[in-house]
C-alpha cells in the first residue's frame, strides 16, 4: 500500500492524542492542511467533467434550436431541485464508502422515513399547529431512520456481517416495515406548513435546495475539518493499521451508518415535504444512483478516498444527464447508456491514477 | 427436540387440513379461490382484494391473497408455483409479464386448476379461441386500458382547448396496461384532436422526482407546453410536481391515470386537474364471481370490461365518485 489515500486535513484538528496523526499521517511529503496532487486531481476531475457536460450541452442546445441550456435560469433551478434528494443519499454513501463499506439499505431507509414522516404530520397535525406538527415530523423521519443505521453499524462493527450483506439485510427489512406502515400504499399529508417547505422558495431559491446546501456543507465539515472525518480515512484506508493505531474502530462504524441513515431520513423528510405523500418506494430507484455520485465524484470502492464535494459533482452529473438529455429531446434510453458509460470512464481514471501515482491498491 | 417435531407434524397436519381443497369440499363444498395480484404494495391491487373479499363473503368462498412486493414476473412466478401447490379451486391472477407467464400459467392449467386473468393478460388476451398457445384461460377481467387512454386524451384535450403541445409521463416501456394508455391516448388525439401536438413520452422507472424534473425539462424546451398524462401514479404526482415547482399550475394542465387518495389530494388542491379512476374493487368482485359460477357449472364470458369514473374538482366530493377513489 504505497500510494495509500490521505486524509484531506491531517493535522487539523489539533488536539488529539499523536497516536491517531501518526497512524494516518502520509508517508510522503504532505504539509499539513494540503492535498495530495492526486487527490486535487480526483476531486476536480468531477467538476472538469461536470463543466465539460455543461458546456457540450450549451453548445448543444445552440447547435440543435438556438436557445441555452445553462443561462436558463429555470432549468438551473429544475436541475438542483431533481439533485437534492440523490445527493443526500450520496453524500451519506460518501462516508461509508471512503471506510471501505457500502449501504445497500439506504433507498429503503429513505422510503420507511418518508411514510413515518406522512404519519406523523398527519398524527401531530390533529392537535398541533401546521408547523409544530412539520417539526414533529421531521423528529420522527430522521429518529426511524437512526434504528435501521445503528442495526446497520451493530452488524457490520460488532458482529463482522460483511456491509454488502448486513445493509442487503436491512435492505429488505425497512422495503417490508415502510409497506406495512404505509399499508401498501403512497400516504398522503394535507398539511400547508409541509407543503411550503417542500414547494416554497426563498429569494427565488427552492427550500429543500437550501436545505440540501446547509446540510452537505456540514458533511463537508465533518469529513474534510473533523477528527471523525480523519478517522474515516484512515479506517478505509487500512483498518488494521487503524486499530493498532488506536482508533476506536467499532464505534466509529456504528457511527458512520447511522450518520449515512440520518442522511437518508432526511431524503426521505424532503420527499415527503415535496410530493406531499410519503412513499415506501420514493428511495428505490435512486440507491444505485447515489453509489454511482460517489464513484463519479472520486471516490474509491476500495475505501480510504473520496470527498463530499466531489460528491456532489458526481451527483450534479448524474443530474444534468438526465435533465439535459430531455431538454435536448433526446430520445429516453440514451440517459442510461450515458450514465453508464460516465461510470466507466470515472472508474477507468480512478484506475489510471493509481498507476500512474506508482502503487496499486492490493485489494 | 421431540417436543418441537411433535408440534411440527402438528403445524403440518393442520395446513395440510386447512389448504387441501379436497378435503374442505368433502367438508361444507367450500370452494378457495387464490387472487394474485401484479403486486401486493399497490392501492389498486388492495382495493382490488377488496371486491374480491365481499364476493368471495358473499359467495361463501375462501379467498386466498397472495402477491409479490414489486411488479416483475421473477418474484411473481414463484409466488404462483406455491400457489399451485397448494391447488386451490380457481385462480385469478394479474400476470405481470404478457409471454413469461404463459408456461407458469399453463402448470396450473394442466392441474385442473381454472385460470383466470384480471387487470393485465397473457398473449393477446383473447382467450378460448383455440388458436395460439396462451388461449387456456377462461376469461379476461379488466378495465379497457386503450379506452382510459383515449378517455384521458378527452379529457386533457378538452381542458386545453383542443389546442397545444402534450407529452405522456410513462413509467416503463413493456407494461401492458400503461403501453395501452399512452396507446389509446395517442390514438384518440391523432383521431380527433389535430390541434394537439403529443411530444416524445418520457419514462420515469416509477420515480416522482425524475417525472418532476422530466416535467421541467419539457417545459424548459417548449414554453407552450400546455398539458401533461401521467399514465400511472408516481408519473402523475411527480409531474403535478413538476407543473407546481415550473410556477405553471393551471396553466400546464395535468391529467392522471388511477386514484388513490394522494392524487385525489391532488384535485383538491387545483395541482391534478383530472384524475381516470379504473373501477377495481369491480374487477375483484366479478373475477370472484366469474370463477365461482364456472365452478358451479355456469359458463362465463371470455372478457368482462369494467369501467372508469372521471374525477375532477367539480365531482370530487360526490359520495357517488368518491367511492371509486382507490383505498384500503
Amino acid at each position: 500500500m504505497t500510494s495509500s489515500p490521505q486524509p484531506p486535513a491531517p493535522g487539523s484538528s489539533g488536539s488529539g492524542p499523536s497516536a491517531d496523526q501518526i497512524a494516518i499521517a502520509p508517508p510522503a511529503d504532505h504539509g499539513a492542511g494540503k492535498l495530495s496532487l492526486l487527490q486535487q486531481i480526483a476531486l476536480l476531475r468531477a467538476w472538469l467533467f461536470l463543466a465539460a457536460l455543461i458546456l457540450g450541452f450549451e453548445i448543444w442546445a445552440r447547435a440543435d434550436f438556438g436557445g441555452t441550456f445553462l443561462f436558463n435560469p429555470f432549468n438551473v433551478q429544475s436541475i438542483a431541485i431533481f439533485a437534492v434528494v440523490p445527493l443526500l443519499l450520496a453524500a451519506g454513501q460518501t462516508f461509508v464508502i471512503i471506510s471501505a463499506g457500502i449501504d445497500l439499505s439506504l433507498g429503503f431507509i429513505m422510503g420507511l422515513a418518508a411514510v413515518v414522516a406522512a404519519h406523523t404530520v398527519n398524527w401531530a397535525g390533529g392537535f398541533m399547529s401546521p408547523p409544530m406538527a412539520v417539526v414533529m415530523g421531521v423528529c420522527a423521519a430522521i429518529a426511524v431512520a437512526t434504528i435501521p443505521g445503528l442495526i446497520n453499524g451493530l452488524l457490520v462493527a460488532r458482529l463482522k456481517v460483511p456491509p454488502f450483506i448486513g445493509t442487503l439485510g436491512m435492505f429488505g427489512v425497512c422495503r417490508g416495515a415502510a409497506f406495512l406502515l404505509a399499508n401498501g400504499t403512497t400516504v398522503p399529508v394535507r398539511n400547508s406548513a409541509l407543503s411550503a417547505i417542500g414547494n416554497g422558495r426563498f429569494m427565488n431559491v427552492p427550500y429543500i435546495v437550501i436545505i440540501a446546501v446547509v446540510f452537505v456543507l456540514i458533511l463537508h465539515y465533518l469529513l474534510s475539518q473533523t477528527r471523525f472525518g480523519q478517522h474515516n480515512y484512515a479506517i478505509g484506508a487500512n483498518e488494521q493499521a487503524a486499530r493498532r493505531a488506536g482508533i476506536d474502530v467499532k464505534g466509529h462504524l456504528t457511527k458512520l451508518y447511522v450518520l449515512s441513515a440520518v442522511c437518508a431520513g432526511l431524503a426521505g423528510f424532503l420527499y415527503t415535504a415535496r410530493f406531499s405523500a410519503g412513499a415506501a418506494q420514493a428511495g428505490e430507484p435512486l440507491l444505485l444512483d447515489s453509489v454511482a455520485a460517489v464513484v463519479i465524484g472520486g471516490a474509491s470502492l476500495f475505501g480510504g478516498s473520496g470527498t463530499i464535494l466531489g460528491t456532489v459533482a458526481g451527483a450534479l452529473v448524474i443530474a444534468v444527464i438526465q435533465y439535459g438529455l430531455v431538454f435536448l429531446n433526446v430520445k429516453p434510453f440514451w440517459q442510461f447508456i450515458s450514465v453508464g458509460v460516465v461510470i466507466i470512464i470515472s472508474v477507468l481514471i480512478d484506475q489510471a491514477q493509481r498507476n500512474y501515482g506508482g502503487g496499486r491498491q492490493s485489494e | 427436540m421431540k417436543r418441537r417435531s411433535i408440534l411440527g407434524a402438528a403445524a403440518l397436519a393442520a395446513l395440510t387440513t386447512a389448504f387441501n381443497p379436497a378435503a374442505a369440499v368433502a367438508d361444507d363444498h367450500a370452494f378457495t379461490i387464490a387472487l394474485i395480484p401484479g403486486l401486493t404494495t399497490d392501492a389498486f391491487y388492495i382495493t382490488m382484494e377488496r371486491g374480491a373479499r365481499a364476493a368471495a363473503d358473499a359467495l361463501g368462498v375462501e379467498l386466498v391473497f397472495q402477491g409479490a412486493p414489486d411488479f416483475n414476473p421473477v418474484t411473481q412466478v414463484p409466488v404462483l408455483d406455491a400457489v399451485i401447490a397448494r391447488a386451490p379451486d380457481a385462480i385469478l391472477i394479474a400476470p405481470t409479464d404478457t409471454v413469461q407467464l404463459i408456461e407458469p400459467l399453463r402448470r396450473a392449467h394442466e392441474a385442473g386448476i381454472p385460470v383466470i386473468t384480471v387487470d393485465t393478460f397473457i398473449g393477446s388476451g383473447v382467450y378460448q379461441t383455440g388458436a395460439g398457445d396462451a388461449d387456456f384461460p377462461l376469461s379476461y377481467i379488466a378495465s379497457d386500458n386503450v379506452l382510459g387512454g383515449r378517455i384521458a386524451a378527452r379529457a386533457l384535450a378538452n381542458a386545453i382547448g383542443g389546442e397545444g403541445k402534450v407529452f405522456v409521463s410513462n413509467v416503463n416501456p413493456g407494461i401492458s396496461t400503461t403501453d395501452q394508455r399512452e396507446e389509446g391516448f395517442k390514438l384518440e388525439m391523432a383521431e380527433n384532436f389535430p390541434g394537439v401536438e403529443v411530444l416524445e413520452t418520457q419514462f420515469n422507472e416509477n420515480d416522482a422526482n425524475n417525472a418532476a424534473s422530466q416535467l421541467q425539462a419539457v417545459f424548459a424546451r417548449n414554453p407552450d407546453l400546455r398539458g401533461v398524462f401521467g399514465a400511472n401514479l408516481f408519473s402523475a404526482l411527480g409531474s403535478a410536481n413538476g407543473v407546481e415547482q415550473a410556477g405553471q399550475t393551471g396553466n400546464i394542465r395535468v391529467v392522471a391515470f388511477d386514484a388513490p387518495t394522494s392524487i385525489v389530494d391532488n384535485i383538491e388542491s387545483g395541482l391534478v386537474d383530472v384524475a381516470i379512476a379504473q373501477h377495481p374493487a369491480e374487477i375483484g368482485y366479478f373475477g370472484v364471481v366469474a370463477a365461482f359460477a364456472h365452478l358451479t357449472g355456469q359458463s362465463i364470458p371470455v372478457a368482462i370490461g369494467t369501467g372508469f369514473t372521471i374525477i375532477d374538482a367539480g365531482n370530487v366530493n360526490d359520495p357517488e365518485v368518491a367511492r371509486f377513489i382507490y383505498s384500503d
